[in-house]
């Protein structure tokens, strides 16, 4: 048998790793996230304030920054949970000779580098990319229509970068659903809309939670296609703390809420769990 | 009314699920596309076809030492995280410490919290104690956002594991590194593999961490296509992007080939 010593020793290393790089790090922001800002001589030795902090929710700018945020997660959420219920559906339940496949194609664009995948929407979706001139050429708009550096662009970019994460977490979550119900519901007379409403559904909630949860979690904390899309001058908060990384308070703002969403998601899981 | 046809999904949700997995690969056309026009911008139908820029990238030093830098980056952090990570992992397996709960929640602590908090972090802390443009302190910092992977994986690899395999091999004398090596490893090998080809994406993917901490010579691949897109779309980022496609759909294929690689997403 593994003595407590042996493991002891088998798990310190990356604990001391993490310590040292992840933890003390983080840690060491927050006396900074209180500190006091001159501008031209920098961070004031000893004195300290909430002013960081109150300057989040007072400053119309920063207010207007995290609302932004908070309503491209929510919108980003739903059109991933709308798009992708039916694709996830023929994966779980469709024919079995295209369930290797489609799964692919939904791996394959996650695992592309994200960079990648941003410059392809800038391709896409700037004044002289392939949708305006397409339109233009149609006949359709006389004009580009501004579809980057606004709410369009980086809706579109963040629906597409995490769309993939939704789909395979509806997989496994309609999988988990006894077939023999569904059926039951069936032989007893309900429609294939009633069984899907009633059993479906109901049943398959606990992962459109998680898969709605982690959507957002990832969402509200993107920089790279927010960056790319949005440039500089349509921020997110992520954006704006890399912009200002000084301006570690917005950072513990924005943890603050990733890690309050996961929490509160994880009580109501194990609720529902409880109810079942 | 039969079975079979109450089962299958109707057209409307086929056609839907398909248009979704078509705007899934929509971005990934055009930018191969983008590589082979000789345009600057795209049109429909591409003006001309020329392979001019994946020359031009591939004797451009700037792109080459950027690509290099990455594979060391993705390499090294990869090996580090699959070596103390899967030590970790076998640990809390083995249920000999206390708070082994606790200590999973701290291991996967990064992929939580939003990685630009990560890059900020150790910012401040790499400029205060030196380690700013060190390539040890990046390896490092790439360590700690690829290693909840390799955890994760290894974690789950271990859970469907007999220990009775193991203490066979101990009671027909070997060591318990020799039980492990010979009868536990091969058995999580594959678990493991996904583990580190998810943590060798993570470290090839990432920017938020890398833009902070690195000096002008170590540029990374998608760093350096993150801060070219603020000058325009240049067609020799589409080249590299489609060598980039490229190598990932290989991996793929490959590795769904290898051991069937979508179970383990």
């Amino acid at each position: 048998m593994m003595s407590r010593r042996q493991g002891l020793l088998l798990i310190a290393p990356l604990l001391l790793v993490l310590a040292g790089f992840f933890l003390v790090p983080v840690l060491m922001l927050l006396p900074t996230s209180f500190g006091v800002y001159e501008p031209g001589t920098g961070l004031i030795k000893g004195a300290w304030s909430l002013k960081n902090y109150s300057q989040i929710v007072s400053d119309d700018y920063y207010r207007e920054v995290i609302w932004r945020t908070l309503g491209l997660g929510f919108s980003v959420t739903l059109i991933c949970l709308l798009l992708s219920y039916p694709l996830a559906y023929l994966i779980a339940r469709g024919p079995e000779r295209w369930r290797v496949p489609l799964i692919l194609l939904v791996i394959f664009p996650m695992l592309l580098n994200l960079v990648v995948r941003s410059f392809g929407w800038i391709a896409l979706l700037a004044n002289r990319g392939l949708i305006n001139n397409l339109l233009m050429q149609l006949g359709v708009i006389g004009a580009p229509v501004k579809l980057l550096f606004n709410f369009v662009g980086l809706f579109i970019g963040l629906t597409h970068i995490y769309l993939p994460f939704m789909v395979l977490m509806l997989v496994a979550a309609i999988r988990n659903v006894p077939r023999d119900v569904e059926s039951a519901a069936a032989t007893l007379g309900s429609s294939r809309a009633h069984v899907f409403m009633a059993v479906t559904l109901p049943l398959s909630a606990p992962g459109i939670l998680a898969g709605s949860i982690l959507v957002f979690v990832l969402t509200i904390s993107a920089l790279v296609t927010p960056r790319m899309l949005g440039g500089p001058t349509y921020q997110v908060m992520a954006t704006l703390i890399y912009d200002w990384p000084s301006g570690s308070a917005l950072s513990f703002a924005l943890t603050f809420m990733a890690v309050a969403i996961i929490w509160l998601s994880s009580r109501l899981t194990k609720r529902w769990a409880g109810m079942a | 009314m039969s079975d079979m046809s109450e089962n299958r999904p109707g057209w409307g949700l086929t056609a839907t699920a398909f248009t979704v997995v078509a705007f899934l690969q929509l971005p990934v056309i055009v930018v191969v596309l983008a590589a082979f026009s000789t345009t600057s911008y795209l049109t429909i139908p591409p003006q001309g076809l020329t392979l001019a820029w994946f020359g031009k990238v591939l004797s451009d030093p700037t792109y080459l030492s950027a690509i290099r830098m990455s594979l060391i980056l993705a390499c090294g952090s990869t090996l580090i995280s699959l070596v103390l990570g899967v030590a970790a992992a076998y640990a809390l397996f083995r249920k000999v410490l206390p708070g082994s709960e606790a200590v999973t929640s701290f291991l996967m602590a990064p992929l939580v919290m939003p990685a630009v908090v990560v890059g900020v972090a150790l910012l401040q802390f790499y400029s205060m104690t030196g380690l700013r443009g060190s390539l040890i302190g990046l390896l490092l910092a790439h360590v700690v956002i690829t290693v909840p992977y390799v955890v994760r994986s290894a974690l789950a690899s271990l859970s469907g594991l007999d220990l009775a395999v193991e203490e066979a091999a101990r009671v027909l004398g070997a060591s318990g590194f020799e039980a492990f090596r010979l009868v536990t490893l091969p058995l999580i090998a594959p678990g493991l593999v996904a583990g580190a080809l998810f943590s060798f994406i993570t470290s090839l993917d990432n920017v938020p961490v890398t833009i902070f901490l690195i000096s002008a010579s170590q540029t990374t691949l998608p760093v350096l296509i993150f801060s070219s897109v603020e000058m325009g779309i240049d067609p020799s980022v589409a080249a590299v992007s489609t060598l980039l496609i490229l190598a990932t759909g290989i991996v793929l294929l490959l590795a769904e080939r290898r051991f069937g690689f979508h179970r383990f997403v």
